[in-house]
């Protein structure tokens, strides 16, 4: 059953469209990637999954509430792209504040904010914000979006400016929530941490969802894995309608098939070894999200997909 | 009724109060919060600075109202010896130090045989008294001390007539003062039994009636009406005879200057209010709480809660030091929620902390100079009643205040102050609070954001009202001693600008946030429905009857002149407002729908056929 429900959801901003009709379900216990180049509107649909922007039209539920309903925000633990803290506050004192004013019991608040930060790595507790480092905010800044431990978290950029050790330990703690049942809504410039741990991905552009399903389903849908058959002799004019090598090339006195799928590989083999040749090597490559997302950030978006 | 409806009544009323315990204590909770956190950002050397300075103005508050400012104090030196008739002159005055004459004079003697006075060269004086009882001055200084003990001499000579238990002695000519209100038609009698009535002579400033050339009376129990003679410098109204040179308009400085106290800290509150609500603004701060199941009216209350007690408590606390009544703490109380209101609506429009500090110190002179410059007409006109301080004054004074001039004092500060919330609430939200926009701009989306269909534009006209009545009121004030030839066209003016952007605004708002279609149609019944809106909530102006504000011409300018009792002429006064208001403010609506420009010169119309309709009444009927 769908935990967050998208529909249609629209934002206008003056004559700028941020966002239009994006529409989506996203299953508890899921981690949703949402991607995209800057101003694709990917912040701006995590916000209004958040509440804190008012949809021109279309509907956002978070377990049937809609957004900006008080019980929806218990449900939900939101993490801004930056970490809007109370720099005069201690970190203890800060997450205190926001778990009263989730209405946790202090004792229970006092428990959850220590473990947070004890799974979080966090030392200096008593210590100012304003006078943590940026990672160490960053702790500050999750540990408080986990204080009302909420079944949805929006995830905005988590790891945007950190370190390669603070980025990889985020990453993990991410990951560990995933598999302790979180919902997680997570958006990343970073590809590489969206494709190790999302389950389904929305790519963005221009506003509109362009690109929708696993990580196995948008490669197949955007270019899915390629093979390249090696071999002594030339196999491709044997090769029967709808199996066409992509590309035929010569390389160190061999000839590489580019084909598409592992039927039009046995197709080359077979018309390699009638012209009395062989096969003798076949390699795979799977294109990166990356790839796809340059490929498909880079096409204009036809009006009306979603 | 049914039980079903009793049960869904039971039940709507029970959802009802469980939503105002979890928004109380919600608020409570930021409120508590807010404090702890604003706590943690002052640090101990602030602290000391700032309870060092409450206690100086608070002393120097006090002893200005005690004694006086005292800066004057023993500025001048006069050589006078104890026997001479002077000496008690300048050692009554606080002005001067008495010195004898042999310190200061070459001669030993003191007495000069020609009109020179020959002043020792290491001697300090500016006025020196010889024995035959010759004044002169010397040195720099000397001239200004010669003119300030001629004075001293003066007032010497009158307190001593003051003080004689024979006032037929001391004044021949008896002079009754009556202080009255200056609108107040009618003449005064004089207080002598057998003196003459004389036309009254009414005092262009100090609203005082001068009467009489009657016999000295003083065992005579005075006139025909109670003497009303207001203590010089003293506030009061207590009865006194002096010299005609004595009279002076009744200036009540001491309540005055206690009443001035409660303003003071309300300028410092605003700064760190103003403060706390723009740090949510920088860095984004307020995001993570506009997530949260607070709403945003619980979040802006619960930071607004302290500020607010905290001004209730020194407002209290000050009405306890200087003896004021409770009338004092609800006259000063919707000061004080004015004060946040506006720094809170401030703070949401500026773009960074130093135009906050712009904006801030804005409200703090316009607000201070709104209270306490009608304040100090107290005694002597009704204009001093649009402000609430006056009330304070007038309570400190032990006057009686009625519940009509206590609405009409605080009733636009109430609400002005419920609007500048309303107004800063709307932007109260991401999209608008951390925008990095123009003041102009950011009223507008604030203004915007209240439109939200065609009806809501009447509502605005009105919730528009206070505004306009204050500015209209502050008009009135400043223009109160400027000869009328000046201050009815400016009055009119002011009067009808202020109007027409009140109907207009919102309108102008909505088309250029487009919550309308900017077609002619749209534009005309917008307007219509402004205009009518603004003429149904300008009927609520008509509280100023109750304290007699019309009777002033300056007054009728602002407000029109008085209703007629004839039915026909009262149809048309009644329905010629609403004609003038629909019709301007359809001018205004089809100019806001072709632009800016289109709206200046629309609204720039709707002034000018406001202001000749205003004078063509005021012609008229006045």
């Amino acid at each position: 059953m769908a935990i967050l429900e998208v529909t249609d959801l629209r934002k206008v901003y003056g004559g700028f469209t941020a966002v239009e009709g994006s529409s989506f379900e996203i299953e508890r216990g899921e981690v949703f990637g949402v991607v995209g180049p800057n101003g694709a509107g990917k912040t701006t649909t995590l916000k209004m999954l958040a509440g804190l922007i008012e949809p021109t039209a279309g509907t956002a539920a978070v377990a049937g509430h809609t957004p900006g309903d008080a019980e929806m925000q218990r449900q939900l633990g939101f993490l801004p792209e930056e970490s809007p803290l109370y720099e005069e506050m201690t970190a203890i004192g800060y997450l205190e504040f926001f778990a009263d004013l989730y209405d946790v019991p202090g004792d229970v608040a006092r428990e959850r904010i220590h473990d947070s930060l004890d799974r979080l790595d966090l030392e200096h507790r008593d210590r100012r914000i304003g006078n943590m480092s940026k990672g160490m905010q960053r702790k500050v800044a999750i540990a408080r979006a986990l204080v009302n431990d909420p079944d949805v978290l929006i995830f905005d950029e988590p790891a945007s400016g950190l370190d390669p050790l603070t980025t990889n330990y985020i990453i993990e703690f991410t990951r560990e929530l995933s598999d302790e049942g979180k919902t997680i809504v997570f958006s990343a410039h970073n590809l590489f941490h969206v494709e190790s741990i999302c389950d389904r991905i929305v790519i963005m552009n221009d506003g509109r969802i362009v690109a929708r399903g696993t990580l196995e389903e948008i490669r197949a849908a955007h270019g899915g894995t390629e093979y390249h058959v090696y071999a002594t002799a030339d196999g491709s004019d044997g090769l029967p309608d709808g199996h066409g090598p992509i590309e035929v090339t010569r390389e160190n006195g061999q000839v590489r098939h580019l084909v598409a799928d592992m039927s039009a590989v046995e197709a080359v083999r077979e018309a390699v070894e009638a012209d009395g040749g062989r096969v003798t090597d076949i390699q795979t490559q799977t294109p990166s999200l990356e790839e796809i997302f340059l490929d498909v950030a880079s096409e204009p978006t036809a009006e009306g997909e979603s | 009724m049914s039980d079903g409806r009793v049960r869904a009544l039971v039940e709507r009323f029970g959802r009802a109060c469980r939503h105002l315990r979890e928004t109380s204590a919600r608020t409570g909770r930021i409120a508590r919060w807010e404090v702890r956190r604003s706590a943690g950002t002052v640090d101990r050397k602030t602290v000391i600075a700032l309870v060092v300075m409450l206690l100086a103005v608070g002393t120097a508050g006090f002893s200005a109202a005690d004694d006086g400012l005292g800066l004057e104090r023993e500025i001048y030196v006069v050589g006078v010896d104890e026997g001479s008739r002077y000496y008690d002159v300048a050692a009554d005055s606080e002005q001067f130090r008495p010195v004898p004459l042999a310190d200061v004079i070459a001669e030993h003697d003191g007495a000069t045989d020609g009109d020179d006075i020959v002043v020792r060269g290491d001697a300090t004086v500016d006025v020196v008294v010889t024995r035959d009882g010759r004044i002169g001055h010397v040195g720099e200084n000397g001239a200004a001390a010669y003119d300030e003990f001629r004075t001293a001499i003066e007032t010497y000579n009158a307190n001593l007539m003051a003080d004689e238990e024979d006032h037929a002695a001391a004044y021949p000519v008896h002079v009754t003062l009556e202080y009255r209100d200056r609108d107040r038609p009618g003449s005064t009698v004089s207080g002598g039994d057998d003196g003459d009535e004389t036309e009254a002579q009414t005092g262009a400033v100090d609203g005082s009636n001068e009467t009489g050339d009657g016999e000295s009376a003083a065992d005579d129990g005075g006139g025909d009406e109670p003497l009303q003679v207001p203590a010089i410098g003293g506030g009061g109204s207590t009865p006194s005879t002096g010299t005609p040179g004595s009279i002076a308009p009744p200036f009540p400085f001491t309540s005055l200057v206690l009443a001035f106290l409660f303003v003071v800290p309300m300028n410092f509150v605003i700064q760190a209010y103003g403060s706390t609500i723009m740090d949510e603004r920088v860095k984004r701060r307020g995001e993570l709480l506009l997530v949260s199941p607070a709403s945003r009216s619980e979040i802006v209350a619960g930071k607004t809660l302290p500020y607010l007690l905290g001004l209730v408590g020194v407002v209290v606390a000050i009405a306890l030091a200087i003896k004021g009544g409770p009338v004092a703490i609800a006259a000063a109380l919707p000061i004080a929620l004015l004060f946040l209101a506006a720094a809170f609506v401030g703070a949401m429009f500026a773009r960074s902390f130093k135009e906050l500090t712009f904006v801030t110190v804005t409200i703090s002179v316009a607000l201070t100079t709104y209270t306490f410059v009608p304040a100090i007409f107290t005694d002597v006109t009704s204009i001093a009643l649009i402000s609430p301080l006056t009330l304070v004054v007038m309570d400190l004074q032990n006057e009686p205040i009625q519940l009509g001039e206590y609405l009409f004092s605080t009733g636009p500060f109430y609400l002005s102050a419920a609007v500048c919330f309303l107004l800063g609430l709307g932007v109260y939200r991401e999209e608008d609070m951390f925008a990095q926009k123009p003041i102009p701009a950011k009223v507008l989306d604030a203004i915007a954001n209240r439109v939200r269909g065609p009806w809501s534009l009447p509502l605005l006209s009105i919730l528009f009202l206070p505004f306009v009545f204050a500015s209209q009121l502050l008009s009135v004030a400043l223009l109160f001693a400027v000869p009328q030839s000046v201050a009815i066209p400016l009055v009119v003016l002011v009067a009808a600008s202020v109007e027409e952007i009140a109907k207009s605004i919102h309108v102008y708002a909505g088309v250029t946030r487009s919550r309308f279609d900017a077609t002619l149609r749209t534009a005309v019944v917008m307007g219509a429905l402004s205009g009518g809106g603004f003429f149904v909530g300008e009927k609520l102006t008509h509280v100023v009857q109750f304290v007699g504000l019309p009777d002033l011409a300056v007054g009728t300018a602002a407000f029109g002149p008085a209703v007629s009792s004839e039915p026909l002429v009262l149809g048309a006064v009644f329905l010629a407002p609403l004609a003038l208001h629909v019709g301007t403010a359809i001018c205004s609506a089809v100019g806001a729908s072709r632009g800016r420009a289109g709206y200046a010169l629309g609204l720039l119309t709707a002034v000018l056929v406001h202001v000749a309709y205003n004078l063509g009444v005021f012609v008229l009927v006045a």
